[in-house]
């Protein structure tokens, strides 16, 4: 109460401030634009069948994760709520989102939904949100300048050692980007899971959680292990030592529209980022694709190699996606719901996903001939047999952030010890000293 | 003291009170904002999760870190070389010099100088954001039209000279302020005086320093007040331009407030910072008001 006073009187101060007030519906939604191609004809769908007006609130996709976040504490959200399936978690656990396992009991095409991809939409034994998509993540490359340097093509690094040799070269032929891997904090959770959390995974043995954020079993959070510093290493090699490219794209005005445009005008050589890029790197809506030659001759992936050290990975994988919720003080949570299953309608949802070439999140549209045939998808697909999620718990959104942080500070020319005491330093501050640990 | 007071409004004491009544919620919200950060600045609270709704008092401990963690003094640094380059000397001896040279002149060449200024002023700070990004980039305007042209290699200003870009760009885009602030200041001065000056045998210099500045001397420092402040909590341009980056070389205490209360969500840190932000800006002010009297 204390604090939702402040945010709520704030916010309504900025609203009217702004004369943004949304204008009375009975429903209202708030999405990224890039989601524009999935929510936009559920709405129209939905009004159609209704006879209801939908208020819907298109945001940039910049700055969204804070946005929502801030509206939902603020009580000023939409009824329905798109966000990244790392903040369900922690936005179900201060209270901010409705339960959904009744009302989805009672929807003909819940059962359809992979229940592993429902965990990560899931808090205390609930589910609090439905999936879009899923997603895994790999290196993309730039066929012409993969050429330029001399680079064999399709190209398969096994280890750390083999990306850096190729971006070196792509450096030493003139590629502006060799090497763009997400760093910093305003690339957000870009940082995290395109960068920080792939080359962890591989960075070490997988025992006991070594090469994680958390230790899942205890619940403690790693604050400092071999693996962290060879990840946070990594950075310092690309950013610093060898200086693969310049921080630039990571800081930019709108950081996604940077790096595709710099692979648009040929000066990027590897990027790490993720499934979504086979549509994104052109629009991430979908349209005006080129044909799937014309991408092929331009772009192609690997997986992310481990680092190479003794019993590390060969290969790793994280996934995460996007998902679309109920608040909790949702003013007609039937309506509410309606939309949500309306948006997720076997025809519109499987239309987008296969226009986009995302990753399926359930069976009817997974097995559907289609989706089978697509063979980007069915090669995708194979990675996601060795994935893994976020560690979706309370408490993720600030670890994150941290290691945002970290990589930060590595830019800064702090070193990896100085970059390490700093993030293990923030997780006691957080959480206190008995849920932070250390590998040796 | 009510005899003293016009017997009008002694007389319309009810009217008076209604009269008062926007200046006294106004003064009340400030009150309540200001009241609540400083609450918040003693307990752990976070914006999402658990601490949201189990949040506790921590005392002191968030003001503790501010000074023994990295990140506090680094940004207050940074803000303190922003202030002092893109407000103190950068918005003020340009506003200053630009309203000193046009003064009088009516030509075609102070209008279009008055206009160029004044759409600094004007353009909403994500445009100029944009615009500078672009002009600083390695294949913008500058590289474009001065650098490679005189045979050098591309240089990407945004990243190698982060601050400095951004201090430039904050000066393009306030130095409209301090030039129509010093104009009017120095429209004030009476032509007799300086006029008496040049008589008495005083060089241009000795007019503006010894005659000009003392007259307008409170101007300065009400101008000096209000970009100061501006300045030192001024966020927008910045975080759009490099998001405090690259690493934390432009992360001025606005940006480092947004990143530890947003993204990080953790609302308790952020309000020590700003309660810190209150107490410098705050101590700031006082030195200004006191530039602001009369000298005995």
């Amino acid at each position: 109460m204390f604090r939702r006073n402040l945010l709520a009187s704030a916010t309504a101060i900025a609203l009217m401030a702004g004369a943004a007030m949304p204008a009375k519906a009975e429903v209202s939604i708030m999405y990224a634009e890039w989601l524009a191609s999935l929510v936009e004809p559920g709405i129209a769908a939905y009004e159609k069948e209704t006879g209801e007006k939908v208020n819907a609130i298109k945001l940039p996709g910049a700055g969204y994760d804070q946005r929502i976040a801030l509206d939902l504490s603020a009580g000023t959200a939409s009824d329905v709520v798109q966000m990244d399936s790392f903040m369900v978690s922690e936005l179900a656990s201060s209270g901010y989102l409705m339960p959904l396992d009744e009302k989805a009991a009672a929807w003909d095409q819940y059962q359809y939904y992979m229940k592993g991809l429902l965990e990560v939409a899931s808090y205390d034994g609930h589910v609090y949100a439905l999936p879009t998509d899923t997603d895994v993540r790999m290196l993309w490359y730039y066929k012409p300048n993969f050429e330029k340097a001399g680079i064999a093509m399709p190209w398969e690094p096994k280890t750390w050692a083999d990306v850096l040799d190729a971006a070196q070269k792509l450096k030493d032929a003139g590629v502006e980007y060799a090497f763009q891997i997400p760093a910093g904090t305003k690339q957000g959770e870009a940082t995290t899971m395109q960068g920080v959390y792939m080359a962890l995974l591989g960075a070490d043995k997988p025992d006991d959680d070594r090469n994680r954020l958390l230790n899942r079993k205890t619940g403690q959070w790693i604050g400092d292990s071999p693996g962290l510093r060879r990840t946070l290493d990594l950075y310092h090699q690309i950013y610093i030592d060898k200086q693969l490219a310049p921080a630039d794209l990571n800081y930019a005005t709108d950081p996604g529209a940077a790096v595709r445009q710099a692979l648009a005008d040929g000066k990027l050589g590897i990027l790490a980022s993720g499934s979504w890029e086979d549509a994104c790197l052109w629009d991430c809506n979908g349209v005006n694709l080129p044909s799937r030659e014309e991408r092929d001759k331009l772009v192609g992936w690997t997986p992310w190699p481990g680092s190479g050290e003794p019993g590390a990975k060969a290969t790793t994988n994280i996934s995460g996606g996007w998902t679309i919720g109920v608040n909790a003080k949702a003013a007609d949570p039937d309506a509410a719901f309606k939309l949500v299953t309306t948006i997720f309608d076997v025809a519109n949802f499987k239309a987008w996903t296969l226009a986009n070439h995302r990753m399926a999140v359930r069976t009817d549209i997974s097995e559907s001939p289609e989706y089978m045939a697509d063979p980007y998808l069915a090669k995708a697909t194979a990675l996601a047999a060795d994935t893994t999620g976020r560690d979706t718990v309370p408490g993720y959104q600030t670890v994150s952030a941290l290691v945002q942080q970290a990589t930060s500070d590595i830019l800064d020319g702090a070193s990896v010890d100085e970059a390490i005491k700093t993030y293990h330093d923030a997780l006691v501050d957080e959480f206190g000293e008995d849920k932070v640990i250390t590998y040796q | 003291m009510k005899n003293q007071a016009n017997p009008w409004l002694t007389n319309n004491l009810v009217l008076l009170g209604v009269g008062m009544l926007p200046a006294l919620l106004l003064i009340g919200l400030l009150l309540y904002f200001t009241a609540w950060a400083f609450a918040f600045s003693f307990t752990d609270l976070a914006l999402v999760g658990r601490k949201s709704v189990e949040w506790s008092w921590v005392g002191f401990e968030n003001f503790q870190r501010l000074f023994t963690r990295r990140g506090f003094l680094e940004s207050l640094w940074t803000t303190v070389i922003f202030v002092f380059f893109s407000a103190i000397v950068g918005q003020s001896v340009l506003g200053f010099l630009l309203a000193a040279l046009l003064r009088g002149r009516n030509s075609t060449l102070k209008t279009v100088i008055e206009v160029c200024i004044m759409l600094g002023w004007l353009l909403p700070d994500i445009v100029a954001a944009f615009l500078w990004s672009a002009t600083t980039a390695q294949t913008g305007l500058i590289n474009a039209l001065i650098v490679v042209p005189l045979g050098f290699e591309p240089v990407n200003f945004i990243n190698d000279y982060a601050l400095p870009v951004v201090i430039i760009a904050n000066i393009w885009k306030g130095t409209a302020w301090s030039y129509l602030l010093f104009s009017a200041a120095l429209d004030s001065i009476s032509r007799e005086v300086v006029e008496a000056a040049k008589v008495d045998g005083a060089t241009p210099f000795q007019r503006v320093w010894l005659v000009m500045l003392p007259i307008i001397r409170p101007h300065i420092a009400t101008n000096m007040l209000f970009i100061t402040i501006w300045t030192f909590t001024y966020f927008p341009l910045i975080f759009a331009m490099t998001g405090g980056g690259p690493g934390t070389q432009t992360t001025t205490l606005a940006v480092f407030l947004y990143n530890q209360s947003f993204s990080r969500g953790n609302l308790g840190f952020g309000s020590a910072i700003s309660v810190a932000m209150l107490v410098i800006v705050g101590l700031l002010s006082l030195v200004y008001l006191r530039m602001l009297r009369e000298p005995k």
